[in-house]
């Protein structure tokens, strides 16, 4: 084995660990942090008091719609 | 003195408005600069395009000249609607998207000055360098070596910029959206430099560089454009109408499918070549596994719009990420079945697979792009769209021309695939066979290109403060009624 294919063969499973590692982590972290506890208030996350859920931001004032 | 529940109301709207309008101002800057220059590769690219399309059925077009031939200019216009185009478009949603959803300013701006230019200085560099021949050939990673150094860069800056927002943010829920772009910055650095390493740095040897060749070049659709789009859209449709998103619980797995399955799918480029059985298997099984993702999504989608399909009547930016979402359903059901080796064996090295990429890279991501630049730079810039007539111009053309492009190569492509298979037909009569679908599709080209001229155009203006101030409301395709 010569020492490129040590590398390539390091970048590969290198790279599984990493990908597979770091989605393991998030999922982890997501799961510890109660971010999968409550769907109904996420879906809500997006909207505020002065963009509130029922209100359309692409307004239509004085539209009949 | 009391104060009453309407006046805390206002005042809590006014402190958000507030917040939202701090927020926007912090990233105007760079999200306008990687938005600008997104606008210009997308014109660039477009004539490159219209050249190489001309090419195909006026064979003897400039054939005095090296620099316009079919390969390059072909090449050229890959880079520059791909690394340039969607990519710059994808940043400035990230950058965008991130700091409003996690309720963050962006930190030192200048950075991400430095890392617009890095990456135009790279599209550059690769457009001009494949034009005067130094591409190579290795399809979605054709710039020149000198090319990509500054694309990583500009890529570091940008993923560390994205995470350092999110590391700032005071929300602290992580919308679905957030999920997607995370894995997107993640994602595209890491597929990116890998490919880079293995490909040219230090060269895999044989049939291992095809394969890592076409899990890159798969992977950028999927884990770049795809997370950026899909993200995109699962903020604008619920935000436009003001309705939260029909299962967010669905819209999670449908991300977490998405993460698991995706990068196996690239192996379906080479059935049929010289790999290993199993790995163009597992491809087929990963590819026909992202049903899952998509039925979440499409799912999601629909069911969030019930009852609000009247308003694709009067807002540019939902009807466009509509027909991008709809879109994604179509080119990931279409994808999946053409990783089934029977239709692979048909479709293969034809103009069938030409449509289907645009069918995802534009009907889909492009179409959602837009929809998030006509819902966001009036935001950021204050100023509404100067004209509904380039909108409606834009829209027509880009809705028409993709489908008319879409249907030609199609139909063309699955009977070259059919006549290619048949060893009795000569292949002077496939090209002849072809030629009106060719035609059909510079055709096509022409109108998207005529879209993109209007929407630059919009873009333009708009920046240049020709619009009205967004006190009132937006600029409808068709002005709505008034109420009685």
């Amino acid at each position: 084995m010569t020492a490129v294919d040590i590398a390539l063969f390091a970048t590969v499973v290198g790279s599984i660990v990493l990908f597979g590692g770091a989605a393991a982590l998030a999922l982890g972290w997501a799961f510890r942090d109660g971010q999968f506890d409550n769907f109904d208030q996420g879906s809500k996350s997006i909207f505020g008091p002065d963009e509130p859920v029922g209100e359309p931001t692409d307004a239509f004032p004085g539209a009949n719609l | 003195m009391a104060v009453t529940v309407a006046e805390m109301s206002q005042h809590d709207r006014a402190k958000s408005a507030a917040e939202r309008a701090a927020i926007d101002a912090s990233c105007r800057g760079p999200v306008l600069v990687f938005a600008s220059s997104a606008v210009f590769w997308l014109l660039a690219g477009s004539m490159l395009a219209l050249l190489a399309s001309v090419k195909l059925h006026v064979p003897y077009l400039f054939t005095g000249s090296a620099e316009l031939t079919f390969g390059r200019v072909r090449m050229a216009h890959l880079q520059a609607v791909g690394i340039g185009w969607a990519s710059l478009a994808s940043v400035a949603a990230c950058l965008w998207l991130m700091c409003r959803l996690s309720r963050a300013e962006l930190i030192y701006p200048k950075m991400l000055y430095l890392a617009g230019a890095l990456w135009n200085i790279g599209v550059s560099l690769a457009v001009v360098g494949i034009i005067l021949g130094d591409g190579q050939s290795v399809e979605w990673l054709d710039a020149p070596p000198y090319a990509p150094p500054f694309f990583v860069a500009a890529l570091g800056i940008v993923s560390a910029w994205t995470v350092a927002v999110f590391r700032r943010r005071r929300e602290p829920h992580l919308y679905v959206t957030q999920w997607y772009l995370l894995g997107a910055v993640f994602w595209f650095p890491w597929i990116y430099l890998v490919a880079q390493f293995m490909i040219f740095w230090s060269p895999a040897v044989g049939v291992v560089q095809p394969i890592v060749n076409w899990w890159f070049g798969h992977n950028v659709l999927g884990l770049w454009f795809t997370p950026v789009a899909v993200g995109t859209a699962y903020y604008l449709i619920p935000k436009i109408i003001g309705r939260p998103v029909h299962s967010y619980y669905l819209s999670i797995i449908g991300f977490w499918s998405l993460a698991l399955f995706y990068s196996w799918a690239g192996m379906h480029h080479l059935i049929g070549g010289p790999i290993p059985a199993w790995l163009a298997t597992a491809s087929t099984v990963g590819s026909m596994m992202m049903f899952i993702p998509v039925i979440a999504v499409a799912i999601n989608h629909h069911m969030t719009l019930l009852g609000h399909f009247h308003r694709l009547r009067y807002s540019p930016a939902l009807r466009f990420t509509v027909f991008g979402a709809i879109s994604y359903t179509l080119v990931s059901f279409q994808g999946s079945l053409m990783a089934l080796k029977s239709v692979s064996e048909t479709v293969h090295f034809t103009h069938y697979i030409v449509a289907h990429a645009h069918l995802g890279a534009y009907a889909f991501v492009t179409m959602i792009m837009f929809g998030l630049f006509y819902y966001m730079i009036p935001r950021l810039t204050g100023r509404e769209w100067a004209s509904s007539v380039l909108i409606r111009i834009h829209f027509w053309c880009a809705a028409v021309g993709i489908t008319t492009y879409f249907v030609a190569l199609s139909i063309g492509g699955w009977w070259q695939g059919r006549m290619m298979n048949n060893p009795d037909v000569p292949f002077a009569n496939i090209v002849a066979y072809l030629l009106p679908h060719w035609l059909t599709r510079t055709l096509a080209g022409l109108m998207l290109t005529i879209g993109h001229v209007a929407f630059a155009i919009s873009f333009v203006m708009n920046l240049a403060g020709w619009g009205k101030q967004r006190s009132g409301g937006p600029t409808f395709f068709v002005e709505p009624e008034k109420k009685t």
